[in-house]
C-alpha cells in the first residue's frame, strides 16, 4: 500500500510539473461554454436576435410609402430593425455583398395605386446566406401589408375621391366637395378608433413551463446545462492522457526497470487507475470552481455532484485502463482514444442538445458515459439524487475494472 | 528543378505515410461525414427551422366568432389545432374565452391568453404571433367596413377582407433561386473545422516526432537543406488538408447534392486556407515537445476558430461584438468566401479580399514557422 501511495504521489508530482496540456484541455470546455452562452443565452435587452439590418428602397416617395418607412421608426421596431433608406442600385449592390439581411422595395406609384385600391406588391429581397433574419423581415412586411390592406379597404371610397381630385389643378380643385368625403372618413375613423384604442382583440402573452420545469431561464442556466457536457468530454481526454503512462512506460523501458524493484504489478496497476481516478476528480473540481466563478453555474447540492463526478471519473479511469491493456502501443492508443471520446461526446450529448437529436442517435447515446453524466448532472441541478446514473456508471465501471486488471497484469509482467 | 523534385518527393512521402495510417480516413473522412449527417439532420429538423409552426386553440367560445377567428388564423406554414380544453402538452396555446363572441358583438375589448411553452422554438412562436396579429388586422378591417351595424348579424353577411397589398420575396438577382439545404451550410463548416483540427494535429505531431526521433536530422545527410526540409513538411501538410477537403466535397456532391458555386474558386479558397493551417501546424510541431500538448492546442484553436468563424452556427445570430471578434479567425474568412461563392454565386472579384487576407496570414505563419523550425531538439 505504501508503494502504491509512493507511485501515486510521484505521478501526481510529475503531471503537476508539466501541466500545460491538462490546462489546455481544461480551458477548451470553459471557452466553448462561454462562447455558446454568449451567443445563445437570453439577452439583457430581452430580444432573442441581434438588430436586423434592413435596406428600404422607396421608389414611390409618396405619402403611403413614407408612412410605410415610418413604421420602422416605431419605438419597439427601432430596436428590432436597423433601417437604411437607399436607392435601388445601391441597395442591389449592398445585397449582392451580403451587407443587409433583407431589402424592402416599395414600387413606383405605390401611393396612387393604394388610393385607387389597386393591388400592389412590395418586394422583399432576402440575403441568401442568412437563414433566420430575412424571414423575420418578410413576416413583418406581411403584417404591415395586411394592416395597409385593411386601411385601404376600409377607406376605399374616401381615398378614391381624394385620388380623383389629385389630378386636378389647385385652382380647379373643388375643396367644398371634400366636405362629405371627410365626413364619411371621420365616421370611419371614429368607428375604427373604437376597435383600435384599446385594441378590440389583443394578447396577453405568457411563458409556461411543462410539468416539473424550473423557473425563468437565464444565461447562467444555459451555462449550467452546457458545462457538464463539456466537462465530461474533456474529463475523458484528460484521464486518457494520464492513463497513457501505462503504455509509454512499457515502450520506453521504465516498466522493466520498475519491476526490478519490490513493486508488485498489482500495486503499479492500482496506482495508475487510482491516479487516473483522483486526477479526474481534481480536474472536475477545478472545472466546477471555474464554472461557478466565471459563469455562475448552478450545480445543485455539491455532495451529490461530487459523488457523480467521482463515479464518472472512476468509470473513465477503468475504461482507459482496459483500453490501454488491449492496445499494442502508444500510437494505437492515441489513434483509438480520441475517436472513441469524440463518438461518446457526439452521441452522448456533449456536442449538441439531446432534445434536438434524432431518435436513433439518442438510443446510441445511452451507451455512453457522457449521457449518464449529463442526465445525472441535470437531476443534481434540480436537487435530486442521480441514482440511475450512479448505478449505471458504477456497475459498468466495475465490469471494466474487472476486465482491465487481469489484462493489465498480463501486460505488466516482464 | 532537382531541388523541387526532392521537396516534392519528401512531401509526397509524408502524405503517403499519413494516408497509410489506418485511422487517417476515420479522422479525415468518416468522422467529419458523421458530423455532417448529424448536424445536417438536426439543422433541418431542429428548433431553429420547424417546417410548420404549431398552434393549439382552446375554443371555449359560446358564440360563432370563435370558429370564424380560427379560420382567419389559418395560414400556410401554420398547423392550427382547435380543441375544447387545455391539453397537457403543447408548444403554443391560444385561449378563446366563453364570452369571446359576446365581447366582440358588444364592441368590448378583450385580451386573449397566448401561452408559449418555454423551450419550444422561438422562431415558430414568432411566426405564430405574427399570424395572430395578421388575423386580428383582418377581422378589425372587416369590422370597420361593416360600420355601426348589429354585430350579431355580422357573420350572416359582411364585406370580406381583400389582400390589396401583397408581399413577394426573392433572393438578389444572379444569386441562388432555391433555398439552400442544411447540408449546404454544414458541409463547408465541417470541412473547415476538420481541416484545422486534422492538419494541426497530424501535421504538428509528425513534425515533432520526426524531430525527436532524428528523422529530420538524418534528412540533412541527403542533398536537402533545412529550408528544403521545411518546405517539404509545409507542402506535405498542405496537401493533406487539400486531400481532406477534396474527399469531403466529393462525398457532399455525391450524397448530399452539395453546391459550392464556383468549384475552382472554392478549392482555391480551401487551398489558401489549408496553406495557413499547414504553416500553423509546422509552427506548433516545432514548438511543442509533447503529443498531448499539440492535440490540446489543436482542439482549442480549431474550436475557437470554428466557433467564431461561423462553422457551427450562422453568423447572423451572433451578437455584433462577437461578429467583429470573428474576423481574427481564419475560418471566418474562409467561410465568408465560401458563402459568397455558394449563396451569392460570386466570382473572383468577390473572394479576392478573402484570398488576400488568408494568403497574408499563410505567409506570416509560414515565416514564423520557418524561423522556429528545428531539425534537432
Amino acid at each position: 500500500m505504501r508503494r502504491l501511495r509512493l507511485v501515486l504521489a510521484n505521478d501526481v508530482r510529475r503531471h503537476l510539473k508539466a501541466p500545460l496540456a491538462i490546462l489546455i484541455y481544461m480551458a477548451v470546455p470553459l471557452f466553448m461554454t462561454g462562447l455558446i452562452g454568449v451567443i445563445f443565452g437570453p439577452r439583457t435587452e430581452g430580444r432573442e436576435l441581434p438588430s436586423i439590418p434592413v435596406l428600404v428602397v422607396d421608389n414611390d416617395k409618396g405619402l403611403a410609402s413614407k408612412l410605410l418607412v415610418g413604421a420602422f421608426d416605431a419605438d419597439q421596431l427601432k430596436k428590432m430593425f436597423r433601417v437604411t433608406v437607399t436607392d435601388e442600385a445601391d441597395g442591389n449592390r449592398r445585397m449582392a455583398g451580403g451587407k443587409a439581411s433583407a431589402m424592402v422595395v416599395i414600387p413606383r406609384s405605390f401611393t396612387l395605386d393604394l388610393l385607387e385600391a389597386k393591388p400592389v406588391t412590395l418586394l422583399v429581397v432576402k440575403n441568401p446566406a442568412e437563414q433566420f433574419l430575412p424571414d423575420v423581415v418578410e413576416e413583418f412586411m406581411n403584417t404591415l401589408a395586411v394592416m395597409l390592406s385593411g386601411v385601404v379597404q376600409a377607406f376605399a371610397e374616401e381615398v378614391k375621391g381624394v385620388r380623383a381630385m389629385l389630378d386636378l389643378k389647385v385652382d380647379g380643385f373643388p375643396w367644398e366637395a371634400l366636405g362629405p368625403q371627410f365626413g364619411k372618413a371621420q365616421k370611419k375613423v371614429v368607428a375604427a378608433s373604437k376597435y383600435l384604442n384599446p385594441l378590440l382583440i389583443r394578447f396577453k402573452t405568457e411563458e409556461t413551463k411543462a410539468a416539473g420545469a424550473g423557473a425563468s431561464f437565464t444565461r447562467a442556466d444555459l451555462f449550467s446545462i452546457i458545462l457538464p457536457g463539456m466537462a465530461v468530454m474533456f474529463l475523458l481526454f484528460i484521464v486518457q492522457t494520464l492513463m497513457r503512462d501505462i503504455i509509454s512506460e512499457r515502450e520506453d523501458g521504465k516498466l522493466r526497470r520498475m519491476m526490478t524493484t519490490p513493486l508488485r504489478p498489482i500495486e503499479l496497476i492500482g496506482a495508475r487507475i487510482f491516479g487516473g481516478w483522483v486526477m479526474g476528480i481534481a480536474v472536475l473540481l477545478v472545472m466546477v470552481a471555474a464554472g461557478t466563478l466565471v459563469f455562475r453555474v448552478h450545480w445543485g447540492p455539491f455532495g451529490y455532484f461530487l459523488v457523480l463526478g467521482a463515479v464518472a471519473s472512476f468509470w473513465t479511469a477503468a475504461f482507459f485502463a482496459l483500453l490501454h491493456a488491449l492496445v499494442r502501443n502508444r500510437n494505437q492508443a492515441g489513434a483509438l482514444s480520441a475517436p472513441i471520446i469524440l463518438a461518446f461526446s457526439l452521441f452522448g450529448g456533449s456536442m449538441m442538445n439531446p432534445e434536438a437529436m434524432p431518435k436513433a442517435m439518442l438510443a446510441v447515446g445511452v451507451l455512453t458515459p457522457n449521457r449518464w453524466f449529463i442526465d445525472g448532472a441535470a437531476l443534481v441541478r434540480e436537487g435530486r439524487f442521480p441514482l440511475a446514473s450512479l448505478v449505471v456508471l458504477f456497475a459498468s465501471g466495475l465490469v471494466l475494472l474487472a476486465l482491465a486488471v487481469p489484462a493489465l497484469r498480463r501486460r505488466t509482467s516482464v | 528543378m532537382r531541388r523541387l523534385k526532392r521537396i516534392l518527393h519528401v512531401a509526397g512521402n509524408d502524405l503517403r505515410i499519413m494516408v497509410g495510417d489506418k485511422v487517417f480516413f476515420f479522422w479525415t473522412l468518416a468522422f467529419p461525414v458523421l458530423f455532417i449527417v448529424l448536424f445536417g439532420l438536426v439543422f433541418r429538423a431542429g428548433d431553429n427551422a420547424p417546417p410548420v409552426a404549431e398552434l393549439t386553440v382552446v375554443n371555449l367560445d359560446q358564440g360563432r366568432w370563435g370558429s370564424y377567428f380560427i379560420e382567419k388564423i389559418k395560414a400556410p406554414g401554420l398547423a392550427v389545432t382547435a380543441t375544447d380544453k387545455e391539453p397537457a402538452e403543447y408548444s403554443r396555446l391560444l385561449v378563446l374565452p366563453a364570452d369571446f363572441s359576446a365581447k366582440i358583438e358588444a364592441r368590448r375589448d378583450q385580451a386573449l391568453a397566448f401561452k408559449k411553452r418555454s423551450g419550444a422554438s422561438t422562431k415558430a412562436a414568432a411566426r405564430v404571433e405574427t399570424r395572430l396579429y395578421q388575423a386580428i388586422a383582418r377581422v378589425l378591417s372587416e369590422l370597420v367596413l361593416y360600420g355601426e351595424g348589429d354585430l350579431t348579424k355580422f357573420l350572416d353577411g359582411h364585406p370580406e377582407f381583400r389582400d390589396i397589398v401583397r408581399v413577394e420575396s426573392r433572393f438578389p438577382a444572379k444569386t441562388i433561386t432555391v433555398v439552400p439545404s442544411g447540408y449546404d451550410h454544414t458541409i463547408p463548416g465541417t470541412t473547415i473545422q476538420f481541416i484545422m483540427m486534422m492538419v494541426i494535429i497530424y501535421g504538428g505531431i509528425t513534425v515533432m516526432e520526426d524531430r525527436k526521433k532524428g528523422v529530420l536530422g538524418r534528412m540533412l545527410f541527403s542533398p536537402l537543406s533545412t529550408g528544403d526540409v521545411f518546405q517539404a513538411k509545409l507542402l506535405g501538410r498542405w496537401s493533406m488538408g487539400l486531400l481532406q477537403a477534396l474527399m469531403l466535397f466529393a462525398v457532399g456532391k455525391a450524397f448530399f447534392k452539395l453546391d459550392l458555386g464556383s468549384v475552382p474558386l472554392a478549392l482555391l479558397v480551401i487551398a489558401v486556407f489549408a496553406l495557413a493551417m499547414a504553416a500553423l501546424s509546422v509552427f506548433i510541431g516545432s514548438l511543442c515537445t509533447k503529443e498531448d500538448m499539440i492535440i490540446g492546442l489543436a482542439v482549442l484553436l480549431a474550436n475557437i476558430f470554428a466557433g467564431l468563424g461561423g462553422c457551427w452556427w450562422p453568423n447572423e445570430i451572433v451578437p455584433p461584438a462577437v461578429r467583429k471578434a470573428a474576423m481574427i479567425s481564419p475560418a471566418y474568412w474562409a467561410m465568408d468566401a465560401l458563402h459568397k461563392l455558394r449563396f451569392f454565386q460570386g466570382g473572383w472579384g468577390d473572394v479576392l479580399p478573402h484570398l488576400g487576407i488568408l494568403l497574408a496570414l499563410a505567409i506570416v505563419l509560414a515565416a514564423v514557422a520557418a524561423k522556429s523550425f528545428r531539425v534537432r531538439d
